[in-house]
């Protein structure tokens, strides 16, 4: 039910910022996250909604080592 | 194939009944094909996750009622346009001369209301956690802006209140792809008091089909065990996103809602606090359920309780062509699914 | 019943509309054959056919609405096999709009028709009260040579399914323009005749053609399905979709599959001469993004059905309802 993307910051503007998805450039509000420009964004109905960690965190092999283990 | 791919396909063990209770899991599910690459011992059921299908009839009948009002505007998601009420849909409203426009964002309202403030815009606000924060921001803005000519009808929901309805009234899951994207606002903490009454596990999952197929391992492996597991971590953690949290207990509180089918589910929606009722466009009491078609089971399909082939209209009197409720009309609707993929 | 918008899209709706009402009345078995283009006896096989244009806003990246009205109509005549000859236009235009707009669309169409090798031979205008919008039909004409028989019922087991570039552009641009996004998409709204040429030319066997307008991919390949009471599958690894519209397709929930597209088609051909056909469409300036898509295979007859990445397979259905963007 929630349609989302991550895309890239390319502008911060107050509130506001300008997010590109493989060269699709939105408006989004950036008032629920503390974001910069570069910054990898997951951005829902228009809103920025998380700052995504870039490192491969969702390896998923390494989270089924985890699973594993439990 | 990964490991975990191959185990799921050769699964021979207990069967297993999975639930996602999130429209985009359910759709991605069928975009992948992925009920194709696994055991027919591991059953995946849609639950109560997509906001559109949960909707009672009688708030699509105020929204229509409203777009037909002079110097009223009732601007929507593309999704709930083709949702049926009692017996019309926004489309048909605008058949009818109704003023419907749809949005990517609800953003866009303000927009739309500055531009032509002699009319009232009414946002057909539907959504689950992941989408209230987004309703908070706009009423924000408006505040800020000065903006009068904006109005939400609710339809809010939360979902672990759902979730323990299912475990609660029918039970048969054992184990829940749970929600991403509620969960990166939310954090996925919010399911641990559920996994631990229930003994049920949660995998908190991606949309990535890859992600989707390890969240199904996960549940498979853990089951009768209420682990609550992070598989979607560069997004989510545990506590959720506080910012966004902090908006919503600003504009909204938690209330009873009606779920079509279900009846009303106490503390399960969101509505706006009584100091911003001036931004409220008649959100209350919009419990009344009636499906056009009384042979309707989507209530039983919604929850898992029965397939989609086991509702009498399915296939015969209710295509998506001719839906008669909401699990046909959506595309993440059980019986759409069903029906398109013929699926037994 | 009202008319929705749905009966507009180019799915289901718009075809049992089709059905239930025009078919009905002018109902004869030239018509039946629901064609894109009516082939009928004569001296020389002629191929007919008719379309009519209401994009809004009629000037968007990439085109306008004269160039998709020359288009438009050459490429239905093309996909029946038939050599585009003749087109007339008709205009109605609403009051208020402006003469210096009418001149570029006029423009672009003697453009559009030049490069397409084909004459505009007669015309029509009229003015309504309204807001300023201009829409367009235009009707065409064109020969189809002694013994080709191109359609959609010819598809066999073994068949290749090719598909000429990448699908979305034209509603991407368009709704991009209408939504806000700002992007570099433009509409793919070409003349396809130097393909379609190129694969007669090269004796390629083609079964059948399509161009993949309103309702998609999916509502074509389903469309041949059934005509041909036949299975076909695609691997969706093959089907070539642009970064910048699989980006806009995530960001607003649409499926690639169901957009409209103004400058691509589908040929089925003799698994043979698949590979050929391919060499000469990518040769061609509009079919450099050529790709082999799938095969008629056995299985559930009138069924498309796609592999997924990951070895999994979905049935694809034609075009439910207008294909709105989501969020759910």
């Amino acid at each position: 039910m929630c349609v989302a993307m991550p895309g890239r910051v390319v502008k911060v503007d107050g509130t506001k910022a300008e997010v590109d998805f493989s060269g699709n450039l939105v408006r989004a509000e950036a008032g629920l996250v503390k974001i910069k420009p570069g910054d990898y964004v997951l951005v829902h109905a228009g809103c920025i909604l998380q700052v995504m960690s870039e490192e491969d965190s969702n390896n998923l092999m390494d989270l089924f080592k985890e699973i594993e283990s439990l | 194939m990964t490991e975990y791919q191959a185990y799921l396909k050769n699964y021979d063990g207990e069967p297993v009944r999975l639930m996602e209770v999130c429209g985009t899991h359910t759709a991605e599910i069928s975009h992948s094909g992925i009920a194709s690459v696994l055991s027919p011992n591991i059953r995946l059921i849609s639950g109560p996750g997509c906001p559109v299908c949960v909707t009672v009839t009688s708030y699509i009948d105020r929204l229509v009622a409203l777009s037909l009002e002079p110097n009223h505007v009732v601007v929507s998601f593309g999704d709930l346009l083709r949702v049926k009420g009692s017996s019309q849909s926004l489309n048909d409203a605008k058949a009818l001369g109704g003023q419907v426009r749809m949005v990517y964002s609800p953003m866009d309202v303000l927009k739309l209301a500055d531009a032509e403030p002699e009319q009232i815009f009414v946002f057909a606000a539907v959504g689950f956690e992941t989408t209230t924060p987004v309703y908070a921001l706009l009423l924000e803005e408006a505040q800020k802006t000065g903006i009068q000519n904006i109005r939400l009808l609710t339809s809010l929901k939360t979902m672990p209140p759902v979730i323990d309805w299912v475990c609660a009234n029918q039970g048969g899951i054992d184990g829940f792809l749970a929600p991403g994207h509620v969960s990166v606002i939310t954090g996925s903490s919010m399911f641990e008091p559920l996994a631990q009454t229930y003994s049920i596990p949660f995998a908190v999952s991606g949309f990535e089909p890859q992600q989707i197929l390890l969240s199904i391992y996960a549940l498979v492996r853990r089951r009768g065990k209420g682990d609550v597991m992070n598989l979607y971590p560069s997004a989510v953690t545990a506590e959720g996103n506080k910012a966004a949290q902090r908006v919503v207990n600003q504009y909204f509180e938690s209330c009873d809602a009606a779920w079509r089918g279900m009846g009303v589910i106490a503390e399960s929606g969101m509505c706006l606090r009584a100091e911003y009722a001036e931004f409220d466009a008649g959100s209350m009491n919009l419990t009344d359920d009636r499906s056009a078609n009384p042979n309707c089971r989507c209530a039983k399909v919604l929850t898992g309780a029965i397939s989609p082939h086991e509702c009498p209209l399915f296939g015969s009197q209710c295509t998506p062509q001719i839906p008669q409720g909401a699990c046909m009309v959506s595309t993440e609707g059980s019986c759409y699914q069903y029906y398109v993929n013929h699926r037994k | 019943m009202k008319i929705t918008m749905a009966h507009g899209s180019g799915g289901k709706a718009t075809s049992e509309l089709i059905s239930d009402i025009f078919s009905k009345s002018f109902s004869n078995p030239i018509l039946a054959r629901m064609e894109d283009s009516a082939v009928v006896p004569g001296a020389q096989t002629i191929a007919m056919t008719t379309d009519s244009f209401v994009v809004t806003p009629v000037f968007f990246p990439g085109g306008d609405i004269g160039r998709l009205s020359v288009c438009g109509t050459v490429n239905d005549l093309l996909m029946s096999g038939a050599q585009p000859k003749y087109l007339t236009c008709g205009f109605i235009i609403e009051e208020g709009a402006e003469s210096a707009d009418l001149e570029r669309i006029a423009d672009s169409m003697a453009k559009t028709a030049k490069e397409a090798g084909v004459c505009i031979v007669a015309g029509d205008t009229k003015v309504i009260e309204g807001k300023g919008g201009v829409y367009i039909n235009t009707s065409g004409v064109g020969f189809v040579p002694q013994g080709r028989n191109i359609s959609a019922s010819n598809c066999e087991t073994g068949d290749a399914v090719l598909l000429s570039g990448f699908l979305g552009e034209h509603h991407a641009a368009v709704l991009s323009t209408r939504i806000g996004i700002q992007n570099q998409i433009e509409s793919d709204c070409a003349p396809l005749n130097e393909m379609v040429c190129a694969l007669f030319q090269n004796g390629i066997r083609v079964k059948a053609l399509r161009d993949v307008t309103r309702g998609g991919l999916a509502t074509v390949l389903n469309e041949f399905a059934a005509a041909s009471s036949c299975c076909i599958e695609l691997n969706e690894q093959d089907i070539p979709v642009s970064e910048p519209v699989k980006a806009f397709c995530g960001i607003l929930g649409l499926d690639p599959l169901y957009m409209g597209n103004e400058g691509k088609f589908v040929a089925v051909v003799a698994k043979e001469d698949a590979q050929k056909a391919a060499e000469v469409m990518r040769a061609a300036k509009y079919g450099a993004n050529t790709s082999v898509i799938g095969s008629v295979v056995p299985g559930e007859v009138g069924t498309l059905l796609v592999k997924t990445p990951i070895g999994g397979t979905r049935i694809v259905p034609e075009l439910y309802g207008e294909g709105l963007p989501r969020i759910c």
